[in-house]
């Protein structure tokens, strides 16, 4: 894969056919996306889809089978040491030993990246965590907390999160995706790596959707929610005629029951609820899709 | 590199006490009883068939550094150490590997080689470190119990095993490059480091095998505490040591970091 142009900005991570086999089973195959600067990129899959192993080629930590990632214009082999400069990168579940604390990490971490621990000290503060305990004594989510710090103390330009909010409480979570949107601000591209729809939903400008090793596509979210079936219930106040929902682009499998009225509907939401909006309404669900649902639409059209 | 070597010896400082400590107390222990048994030993010493005082390096046992050779640095000690070295390397390989410890730090800005390096020279300290530990007990058992050790001779009986036990360390990090499993490490090189030992007591017991020590590190390992360190086979077997982790290091950059 050629280098960005002179002048041109170099996307954060490219990755060209990057496949990964551990012996004859497939960790990941010809997985090809970009992610730009200043973008939060959502890589969404079940568990075992490959998203780790993709985090984990990325880092350099597996040398891929075939095909080539770049990270800021470098390559994720040849250049790694230049490039892990520049990226904050948390574990699915962050370890680091039993004994150490969290301040002897990141103490050594400082050291390794010549930085200091001032935004380690306010990050600490912010999200609560405990840099005095050994780590191996902490629950879960705190050791989590730590390994954000661990990810974000050096202001780096590109940050990769595997599973970020597992282990976090609600509130924690919040805190998080704020943080995500404020790394956005500062012009850091952030790669998410997620199984739950929600999440990417609210933070991620673009997503990948990958499953069983293979990427099998790549869409904006707004895009990706526009094609996704939704199921919708609605009360209504007195019995209505459905005929008029029915009639909608996109609205299927309703079922009108006294004042009751469910269906589902992909694509555009809005003549669906105008037409709701003629009534008097007691109760509207539209229910979040969920992965499992965003996987079936796309392995509809890829049937087609 | 000095804060990544600091971080993994500020990790290891309780094996100085784990190790150095009993491996002291014991050689204090014997260095201390050594006057009080002295005569009855020569005699026992006496009665001993000539190739299993060879094999075991008992030799005549008229002196308290014979004895200390004997009873610790011919077999203790060495295994010990050899296996305090790897148990080390590993830890700070493979161990963090299975602990994720291995996935932070490579996340920095650090590369495998300098991880490797680090590691083995951490290794490296630390062995001297619960040597010299060993040593200032056994000086100290000597001087309350007026045995009358040598701390010249001792210190060069002491010193010598460093080299041996870090040659384990060196092959505990050829092995990483292969697995990241603390058991299999730390399991096949004292399985190594046995039939070394076992390989070279066969060579001298049976001249006809003596060939078989050739693939034995203790062949070059010798009596320092009599005969003082042997400069060459020092320098030999440290060089080895330093070019089995190179090696290792090498491997270790190709492989995937899984366990």
């Amino acid at each position: 894969m050629a280098g960005p142009a002179p002048g041109e900005r170099a996307a954060a991570i490219e990755t060209d056919g990057l496949t990964k086999f551990y012996g004859r089973e497939r960790g990941i195959e010809n997985v090809t996306f970009s992610v730009e600067a200043g973008e939060v990129f959502g890589f969404l899959g079940p568990n075992g889809a490959g998203k780790t192993t993709t985090i984990r080629t990325l880092l350099d930590l597996l040398h891929p089978t075939r095909g080539s990632a770049r990270v800021f214009g470098l390559d994720s082999g040849r250049d790694s040491v230049a490039i892990r400069a520049r990226i904050g990168n948390l574990p699915g579940d962050f370890g680091y030993g039993r004994a150490a604390s969290g301040r002897e990490a990141l103490s050594l971490l400082a050291r390794l990246r010549g930085v200091g621990l001032d935004r380690a000290e306010e990050l600490a503060r912010r999200f609560g965590a405990d840099l005095e305990r050994p780590l191996g004594k902490l629950s879960r989510g705190n050791r989590q907390k730590v390994g954000l710090i661990t990810a974000l103390f050096h202001r780096p330009d590109l940050l990769i999160f595997d599973e970020p909010t597992s282990g976090l409480d609600p509130l924690m979570q919040e805190e998080f995706l704020a943080l995500v949107g404020e790394e956005r601000e500062r012009g850091c591209a952030v790669f998410v790596s997620s199984h739950e729809l929600d999440e990417v939903e609210r933070v991620c400008d673009r997503v990948g959707i990958i499953r069983g090793g293979r990427l099998i596509a790549v869409e904006r979210v707004v895009d990706l929610l526009r094609r996704t079936r939704r199921k919708a219930a609605v009360e209504f106040a007195a019995p209505v005629d459905p005929a008029a929902l029915r009639a909608i682009p996109g609205v299927a499998d309703l079922t009108a029951e006294n004042d009751r009225v469910t269906f589902s509907v992909g694509g555009d939401v809005d003549a669906v609820v105008k037409e709701i909006a003629r009534h008097p309404v007691a109760d509207f669900q539209l229910a979040h899709p969920t992965l499992e649902e965003v996987f079936l639409t796309y392995y509809v059209e890829e049937r087609r | 590199m000095s804060g990544l070597i600091r971080s993994q010896l500020d990790e290891r400082r309780r094996s100085l006490l784990a190790w150095g400590l009993p491996l002291g107390l014991m050689s204090a222990l014997v260095v201390a009883i050594y006057p009080s048994v002295q005569d009855a030993l020569a005699t026992a010493i006496r009665e001993y068939p000539p190739a299993l005082k060879e094999a075991f390096g008992i030799g005549e046992l008229s002196t308290v550094e014979q004895y200390l050779e004997a009873e610790m640095l011919s077999l203790i000690v060495p295994l010990a150490a050899g296996y305090l070295a790897v148990r080390s390397v590993a830890s700070g390989l493979s161990g963090a590997a299975e602990s994720g410890r291995l996935d932070v730090l490579l996340s920095a800005p650090l590369s495998r080689r300098r991880l490797v390096a680090s590691g083995f020279a951490a290794t490296a300290i630390e062995l001297a470190s619960v040597l010299a530990v060993a040593l200032a007990l056994t000086l100290a058992g000597s001087l309350l119990a007026g045995a009358g050790l040598s701390v010249g001779s001792s210190l060069a009986g002491f010193a010598n095993v460093w080299p041996l036990a870090l040659l384990f360390a060196g092959l505990g990090v050829v092995v990483t490059g292969w697995s990241l499993r603390t058991s299999v490490v730390t399991g096949s090189v004292a399985g190594v480091l046995v039939a070394m030992y076992v390989a070279d007591l066969v060579g001298r017991l049976d001249p006809g095998l003596d060939w078989i020590r050739y693939a034995s590190v203790f062949r070059y390992y010798g009596r320092a505490i009599e005969d003082g360190v042997d400069p060459v086979a020092f320098a030999g077997v440290t060089a080895v040591a330093v070019a089995l982790a190179a090696l290792g290091a090498a491997l270790f950059e190709r492989r995937d970091i899984s366990v």
